[in-house]
């Protein structure tokens, strides 16, 4: 199994003086694997995460997704690989409004490689898979349990390397949130995605084998 | 089925539907008025054309030939100098001219004009080129007091095969009718009266000695001269003498007979020149009409004519041009304000498409054809509305002005319009673009605090 994340002195701050939001010296994820990425709010670890998505521009170091130089990559190329090999899933799910359930998956697909003729059957199917039992109707027409499902299989709609989850319970009570983890680490292991899960919910922990903390610089990873 | 661009474009207008709606009717509007005006330009030209049909010159005594062509071809007034019979004779022997036909106005029914003239006017005389006359019912007159009715005339009095009716001296609005009491009564007891109820000027008076019969109904030939009742000279001639013999004498009686040389007055000659059979241009149309104009008369060649009086209302039309274009422009610039204003409810999900996989370009590329999807769907808008709009004109304008226009909607207007408004409306799509094609993704995908 290759690495489906490999981070070497990635440093970004927002001034060219300014102090590092994120400072990293090495981090590697394994296909398949789960990370859980602690900190403090305003640590970074949003940022980290666009980052590694190559939406934003680092200011040093490299970040290397499915063996693949993200930021070596230009303009729609880059684009076009982060939605092949990159899912994201969000504190606020980030669904699209005016769109069913099913369009929300069927909308990832759209980017990727995936045949247009199998989009539909594939939404369905794995909504159907995650326990989605509306996927024709709007999102906030679901439940917030039903709306964190269709967010999760849009993220690994198009089998990607790598999942990224941005403190992906923050808004949901404790109860919800364990089933949220269980679905989300649970649909990454059947699609061999590797997650790294950003969230500054000391509960998670015991869900991750392997953990690293972002206050301790150059990402001291306990395995 | 599979998400397209077009779908995320659709759902994007239909999720705004009411500012998409008001987006598209304001280009709509706009396309309407310009189409509407071009079509109805060359439909104008085309209808005030038609009215001077197959005719090379109407020779008059008007003040010029302008004036000439809209009181002799147009009905605007009545010509005031009369043309004496040996005028007329002297006119329609000359070598050169092959149809001469004297017509003569001044009377009216309805507020609709009289014109006097002779049978050929039917026979010789082609309303529009190469489209003679046509009866609906009935025929041309044949004697003295019989009517023929235009096709709007009849349509607006109501008129007949086989009515009376007494027609009035001067434009007067009274329509008086033949009654069964006027048939039992003696016509010399009922002396013209002066009708000044509704009348138009000049006040006319009505010519209850003489009634009139309507014998034919003409089908509409698309000119002003379906406005018009027609009749034969004798019997104008025959109410003018009359006139006069009644000023010498009140009680006095008139027929045909009494008709003298100073009554044979007519106000116009419809000339056409002769030429080469098959041939229409007639190399002495020039020749003819100058020697006419040495002879005092006043020459019109409303072929001529009529593109003088277009270019008297053609800056009337660029102002109108100018404005629907400026109309035009105002409509993409609230497609611009409507897209700018929907940029900052879109941003978030500009910013999922960019992590799904989109790149900044077809960003760019989404909105700049939601922008000429809007501009078409307002053009298309605009076509019917115009279309629509361009009947009722029409419908207005035979109502009102008797003028028969049809629009017409030439296939390269139409594409030239609905191109313009979809270019202009990509136009006003690039600043929206832009700020969609900036547009943060981190920024935008913070939850809300």
């Amino acid at each position: 199994m290759g690495e489906a994340l490999s981070i070497t002195d990635l440093g970004f701050r927002y001034a060219a003086a300014g102090p590092w939001v994120v400072d990293i010296d090495a981090l590697s994820l394994e296909a398949g694997e789960q990370l859980l990425l602690t900190g403090r709010s305003g640590r970074g670890k949003s940022t980290l995460l666009y980052l590694i998505a190559g939406l934003m521009e680092p200011g040093r170091g490299r970040v290397l997704v499915h063996g693949q130089d993200m930021h070596a990559l230009r303009g729609h190329h880059r684009d076009e690989f982060r939605g092949r090999a990159v899912g994201m899933i969000f504190q606020t799910f980030n669904l699209l409004h005016g769109f069913s359930a099913a369009e929300n998956v069927m909308l990832a697909m759209m980017f990727s490689d995936i045949p247009r003729a199998e989009h539909a059957k594939r939404a369905h199917d794995l909504l159907a898979h995650l326990g989605v039992d509306r996927p024709d109707a709007p999102p906030e027409q679901l439940s917030i349990g039903q709306q964190q499902r269709v967010a999760v299989a849009r993220a690994v709609a198009c089998r990607p390397a790598l999942v990224l989850a941005d403190e992906p319970t923050a808004s949901l009570d404790p109860e919800n949130a364990g089933g949220a983890m269980d679905l989300i680490q649970g649909a990454c292991r059947d699609t061999g995605a590797a997650l790294l899960c950003v969230s500054h919910d000391p509960t998670m922990a015991e869900r991750f084998r392997r953990r690293a903390s972002l206050d301790a610089l150059g990402a001291e990873t306990q395995r | 089925m599979a998400i397209s661009d077009f779908t995320i474009i659709r759902r994007s207008l239909t999720s705004r539907l009411f500012s998409t709606v008001m987006t598209a009717l304001t280009v709509a509007v706009a396309v309407a008025m310009l189409l509407v005006l071009l079509s109805m330009k060359d439909a104008g030209e085309q209808a005030f054309s038609r009215g001077s049909g197959d005719m090379h010159l109407l020779v008059s005594k008007d003040s010029s030939p302008l004036v000439s062509v809209l009181n002799g071809i147009f009905y605007a007034n009545a010509p005031a100098a009369p043309i004496l019979r040996p005028e007329f004779d002297r006119v329609a022997s000359d070598p050169r001219v092959a149809i001469a036909i004297p017509t003569q106005q001044g009377d009216s029914f309805a507020g609709l004009p009289v014109m006097a003239t002779s049978a050929e006017f039917f026979t010789k005389f082609q309303p529009s080129q190469g489209r003679p006359w046509e009866f609906a019912s009935g025929r041309a007159f044949e004697k003295p007091f019989e009517v023929v009715l235009g096709a709007r005339a009849a349509r607006e009095t109501g008129l007949k095969i086989g009515d009376g009716i007494y027609l009035s001296h001067g434009r007067s609005n009274a329509a008086v009718r033949v009654t069964a009491d006027d048939h039992a009564d003696n016509h010399e007891e009922h002396a013209h009266e002066d009708h000044e109820e509704g009348a138009a000027e000049p006040a006319g008076h009505v010519h209850r000695e003489f009634p009139y019969t309507i014998v034919g109904i003409l089908k509409p030939s698309g000119s002003a001269h379906d406005t018009a009742l027609f009749t034969d000279l004798t019997s104008a001639w025959t109410i003018h003498a009359h006139d006069r013999r009644e000023r010498e004498d009140p009680t006095a009686k008139t027929t045909p007979a009494d008709i003298t040389d100073e009554d044979r007055k007519i106000t116009g000659i419809y000339v056409r020149a002769a030429s080469r059979p098959g041939a229409d241009a007639s190399g002495a149309v020039g020749q003819l009409a100058y020697q006419l104009r040495q002879e005092g008369f006043t020459v019109a060649e409303p072929s001529k004519e009529i593109p003088k009086l277009f270019k008297i209302v053609g800056g009337i039309n660029a102002i109108l041009v100018a404005m629907a274009g400026v109309v035009l422009v105002s409509g993409s610039i609230s497609i611009m304000i409507a897209l700018y204003n929907s940029m900052e409810q879109r941003r978030r999900q500009i910013a999922v498409l960019r992590v799904l996989g989109a790149s900044r370009g077809r960003i760019f590329g989404l909105v700049l054809t939601e922008s000429a999807l809007l501009g078409l769907l307002g053009a298309l808008g605009g076509v019917v509305l115009g279309m629509l709009a361009g009947g009722l004109t029409a419908g207005a304008l035979r109502g009102r002005l008797g003028i028969v226009v049809t629009p017409v909607y030439p296939p390269e207007w139409v594409l030239i319009v609905i191109v313009a408004a979809v270019l202009l409306a990509s136009v006003a799509g690039l600043i929206p673009a832009v700020a969609a094609y900036r547009t943060s993704v981190a920024r935008n995908l913070r939850p809300a605090a």
